[in-house]
């Protein structure tokens, strides 16, 4: 899969966002569909193969899922149906990883990876763990890690340390990972979700928002890939190996699958939006383990305790999961099997449990006993991280803004609607909204003396720009990446528009032609619309009339249905008459509509 | 032939050179397995003229042949560690110390046996044979220490001018005493590692075995730089403020230990030491009797901190990348079986088999509180220790130490290196593990605060060396323990111990 493929993401992701989506759910704008070998487990049976679906079809599938949710007037298609729910609670908390965006890893200065990496051609002496080989700290990957931090809300910790986290794996080169286990860099953050998140009515009781606590970010180092070539050959490839990570640890504060889901969405939003990440889920740039429990309502469960919240029951964590669907598919299964299970009399053990794309349940991995122990160790070659308050202040200080706060700003400069304005901003990793402002500022511009208020301008340009132009895109197959239109021929067209030169028929003409214009230089907005002889040439008060009376006279049933029955409703039928009859570019409907009221004496 | 004792009358400051003829008389191969590796180009002159040629410091060690232990990485030759989990290994890179020695000219000679990746006291776990030491008892040849010992029997047979070797808990100190040279072991910290293969990161030093304290002086101060690739490296700024309280020379205050008087002490190993106290005394320096009192335990701490972390360390180990791989496949994945238990099982020797899974017992969850992190405060209280009773404070802890000298204090301490004279291998083979580490006792404690420490060889007495046969050794080690960071103090107070003598 190569990135140029991924970017036709959005052309789907328009189409189902203004299709029947209910008005509170996000669907997510990518997924999987990396290869996670189960590396960070202990098992040396093949790993889980996490199946690689399509990017495309993935959208489309989770577009179709969520249709018919809403068919089903909102009632998910498991949850509020399942009586037992009435009886069990579940409690859920998320441990997320994602690549930080950083040119080199995070304890040598071997390039990350990128996507032209052949096999083994970023890999420093300590990458492969050679012998005598010490790791080296790569002060400037903190940046990207404490703008996680400071975006998550949480609390830079002052001092913190690196341990060593011990399994044998090939794709572990030196037998342990570097992280930060004992003391973390960041602690006790949060993170708030909307319903406009995906977070159902019945979890948010009420309230606008919900908090999801951070108990903790660490840094810790990625992996290598490993492929496998059956029957028993695997080659490992180093790049990967070092790479920086971050792990974002919840408290388990969530209740419901669809929570789940929404606050790794929501996190990865966060992430991406901070530019503390690389990649989205599609590239495994992110994945997630989740810890999953149930009570019976108004017990304490087994008395379990985790991070600090305590009367819950035993829990069971799944470990890898790399789509957002994936983790909501993966806690009903689990938390269905674990209600299973009690019921019917059982105990729940503690231990780590798989899941594949499609199946309908969990599978055990491995037991307590079976259970690796990491052997955590402080490693004396790393000093302790000591990060000043003087760093976290500038780092705050130059952090661009956050999702929602870019969400907010667009509806107050703009004026669009929190739905339009939350989905200019995910489209295209910010692309679309920037060609938002750039549209809007020229259109200003041109406008001149005449303009108007900001809001109507944003308003305007936002709804060619999402609606106009995103139909096009979407009925074209054509990918925003490969969408020729720039703002300049948008924002031409828009004053012309503005200025009642040209009609708004004209226009979207004048949009789908520049989509098919591929020669170079392009001829400018105001050439194409000279050449096609499109600019407006009103009609004279006498035109307008002529055209009218003709029309009347051809349809006197329609006259008498105005006149007579009061269907004044049919007065926009001789609009749209007038404007097909009349030479292109002459009959400007809202005048028309004015000449037809006067004459049918409406 | 010489005797020994005319031999170091003969105003040199090598008393064992009678070594070689001992070794040729009983013939003996020329080495004692002291060397693991050779140069390609085997004339030593032509090589060290081609060195000199690459020389970028104007040095002392200016065409000196220098052997290198083979835990230490170089471009040029194999490195094993003695290990046959590394056999063949070899480098892409030198290892920052052996760079420094080329651009100061030196020409490295060898590489030299070792217990495998440091891991021994006698240099007997070895899979490139046992290193013999040039001395015998009875007949039967005496351990020559470990696990430095290859290069400390190089340079008492004058294979090398000079030899680095490694100490985490005695490594160099020890076979120096046993074979008769001078081993130094700077302050944690100021030698680089970089390519000084781990056995005990938070431990490992590079050190110096040679046959003077001088000239023990002369290696050390070519390598004593800041170097960024080791991150355990001492930065520029601390490197400053110890050389500027580093203690003057002159009348020496020195410590006495009551803990280290030990049953299990010779008594010629007392009598030398008491020997050199009154010499010492004599030439107008001081004695102070100090108390070490967690001494006991740190011999404890340290045979769990270091298996600890080798078991971390040694776990890049697998056969995937680099060195031995058992032929045939390693474990299926689907029989659910450790990976690399088949590569690993055949690939190390039994001593570090022992240290990696003591070591990984002791970090496991069930035990690291009762083992690791005790080790850990045990090892602390070591340290405070040594600061409660030396003059200078210790600069990683007091970044303004000038106002802070302590009166009571001493400048330096001496103990005896080792409990007793070497052991024959055979004993050694008889001894149990646990036995085997107790020659350590002395050595452990200043490795554990990270120390600069050295052993200089006093001659035994004629009375002292009673019932010893003329192939035995002449000499005892002596250690010099000094406040971190007064490396030049323990020098100059090691040299002080030597004039005494030679």
């Amino acid at each position: 899969m190569n990135s140029s493929k991924l970017r036709t993401a959005p052309l789907h992701l328009s189409r189902a966002l203004h299709s029947s989506v209910p008005t509170s759910s996000r669907v997510p704008r990518a997924c999987i569909v990396s290869k996670w070998l189960s590396s960070r487990n202990f098992t040396a049976a093949p790993p889980l193969a996490q199946e690689s679906i399509p990017l495309r079809k993935h959208l489309k599938d989770e577009a179709k899922r969520k249709k018919a949710e809403a068919k089903n007037n909102g009632v998910v298609k498991e949850g509020k149906g399942d009586p037992r729910l009435d009886n069990w609670e579940l409690t859920v908390g998320v441990e997320i990883h994602a690549e930080l965006n950083t040119a080199c890893k995070l304890f040598s200065n071997a390039p990350t990876e990128g996507s032209d990496g052949v096999a083994n051609s970023r890999v420093a002496p300590f990458d492969a763990a050679l012998p005598g080989t010490q790791p080296q700290f790569q002060v400037a990957t903190l940046l990207p890690a404490l703008r996680a931090a400071i975006a998550l809300d949480c609390e830079v910790q002052r001092k913190s340390g690196w341990d060593r986290k011990h399994y044998f794996h090939w794709d572990q080169p030196n037998g342990y990972q570097i992280t930060q286990y004992y003391e973390p860099f960041a602690k006790n953050g949060t993170v708030s979700l909307l319903a406009s998140d995906g977070v159902p009515a019945t979890d948010l009781n009420g309230a606008d928002s919900i908090n999801i606590g951070i108990k903790q970010i660490q840094m810790e180092q990625d992996t290598a890939k490993t492929t496998h070539h059956p029957p028993s050959t695997y080659h490992v490839d180093l790049n990967r190996a070092g790479h920086p990570l971050i792990e974002v640890i919840t408290l388990p504060h969530i209740h419901s699958p669809q929570t789940a889901a929404a606050v790794v969405r929501k996190i990865q939003s966060v992430l991406r939006g901070v530019d503390a990440c690389v990649t989205g889920m599609e590239l495994g740039g992110l994945r997630a383990d989740v810890n999953v429990s149930v009570r019976e309502r108004g017990t304490e469960g087994t008395g379990s305790s985790y991070s600090g919240v305590s009367g819950l029951g035993q829990r069971t964590e799944i470990k890898n999961l790399s789509s957002f669907k994936a983790v909501e598919d993966a806690i009903i299964a689990e938390r269905d099997r674990q209600i299973a299970v009690l019921e019917a009399g059982g105990v729940i053990e503690g231990e780590t449990r798989g899941w594949t794309l499609g199946a309908k349940e969990t599978t055990r991995l491995r037991g307590k006993e079976g259970e690796v122990d990491y052997r955590y160790m402080p490693d004396a070659d790393l000093p302790p991280l000591v990060i000043g308050s003087d760093l976290v202040d500038h780092v705050r200080s130059t952090m661009p803004e956050l999702p929602d706060e870019t969400v907010g700003r667009v509806q107050k400069q703009y004026g669009l609607t929190v739905k339009d304005a939350k989905t200019i901003v995910d489209l295209d990793e910010g692309d679309r909204l920037e060609f938002m402002e750039e549209t809007a500022e020229l259109v200003t511009h041109g406008l001149g003396d005449q303009s108007l208020d900001q809001l109507k301008i944003g308003k305007l340009v936002g709804n060619w720009i999402l609606h106009e132009l995103g139909g096009l895109l979407s009925s074209n197959e054509i990918s925003w990446n490969n969408m020729p239109i720039t703002p300049t021929e948008l924002a031409d067209i828009l004053i012309n528009l503005q200025n009642k030169q040209i009609t708004g028929r004209v226009a979207k003409q004048l949009l789908n032609g520049l989509l098919e214009i591929s020669t170079s230089p392009r001829p400018s907005v105001d050439r194409l619309i000279d050449d096609g002889n499109l600019r407006l040439r009103p009609l004279s008060e006498e035109g307008y009339e002529a055209l009218a009376t003709q029309i009347m006279d051809e349809s006197p049933d329609m006259v008498a249905a105005v006149r007579e029955k009061g269907q004044k409703g049919k007065v926009m039928w001789f609009v749209g008459q007038m404007v097909r009859r009349g030479e292109e570019g002459t009959v400007e409907p809202e005048k028309a509509r004015q000449v037809l009221e006067r004459l049918l004496g409406s | 032939m010489l005797s020994a004792r005319s031999c170091w009358r003969n105003a040199s400051k090598t008393p064992y050179r009678h070594a070689r003829y001992i070794v040729a008389a009983e013939g003996r191969h020329d080495s004692l397995d002291a060397i693991i590796s050779f140069p390609d180009t085997q004339s030593g002159e032509g090589a060290e003229e081609e060195q000199h040629g690459q020389a970028t410091i104007s040095s002392g060690l200016a065409g000196k042949s220098i052997a290198v232990k083979d835990n230490i990485v170089t471009k040029d030759l194999p490195t094993t560690a003695a290990s046959r989990i590394l056999a063949g290994y070899a480098s892409p890179f030198d290892a920052t110390v052996v760079k420094l020695l080329r651009q100061h000219g030196a020409a490295i000679s060898s590489k030299t046996n070792l217990d495998e990746f440091g891991m021994g006291s006698h240099s007997q776990n070895t899979n490139a044979g046992p290193v013999l030491s040039p001395y015998s008892r009875n007949g039967l040849p005496l351990s020559p220490g470990g696990s430095s010992g290859g290069s400390a029997v190089a340079v008492a047979t004058e294979q090398c001018w000079a030899a680095l070797g490694t100490d985490t808990g005695g490594s160099v100190r020890l076979p120096a005493a046993y074979s008769g040279v001078v081993g130094f072991k700077p302050s944690y910290g100021l030698l680089s590692r970089w390519g000084v293969i781990q056995y005990a990161n938070s431990l490992d030093t590079v050190g110096v075995l040679a046959q003077s304290v001088e000239d023990a002086r002369q290696v050390f101060r070519s390598l004593d730089v800041f170097d960024a690739e080791d991150p355990t490296s001492l930065p520029v700024s601390v490197r400053q403020r110890m050389r500027l309280q580093n203690s003057g020379s002159g009348q020496l205050r020195i410590g006495v230990p009551k803990e280290y008087n030990i049953q299990e002490l010779s008594s010629s190993v007392r009598s030398a030491y008491a020997r050199t106290l009154n010499a010492l005394l004599a030439a107008g320096h001081t004695l102070h009797q100090i108390s070490l009192p967690s001494t006991r335990r740190a011999l404890s701490a340290y045979y769990v901190l270091a298996p600890a972390e080798a078991s971390s360390n040694l776990a890049k180990y697998d056969g995937i990348r680099y060195g031995y791989r058992t032929s045939g496949p390693d474990a299926l994945p689907k029989d659910n079986l450790p990976l690399y238990a088949q590569t690993r099982g055949e690939g190390f020797g039994e001593e570090v088999k022992r240290r990696i899974l003591l070591g990984a017992y002791t970090l496991s969850s069930e035990a690291i509180d009762n083992y690791f992190i005790q080790a850990q405060k045990v090892r602390r209280l070591v340290q405070q220790d040594f600061d409660r009773v030396f003059a200078q404070s210790n600069p990683l802890l007091h970044a303004d130490t000038s106002n802070s000298l302590n009166a009571e204090g001493v400048d330096i301490i001496l103990t005896p290196t080792a409990p007793t004279l070497p052991p024959t291998v055979e004993e050694v083979k008889r001894q149990s593990p646990v036995e085997s580490y107790m020659n350590d006792v002395f050595t452990v404690p200043a490795s554990l605060a990270g120390l600069p420490a050295i052993s200089v060889s006093v001659p035994l007495s004629g009375q002292e060396r009673e019932g010893l046969d003329e192939h035995d050794v002449n000499s005892v080690g002596m250690q010099v323990i000094g406040q971190f960071g007064d490396d030049e103090s323990v020098l100059a107070a090691a040299k002080v111990v030597e004039d005494l003598y030679y």
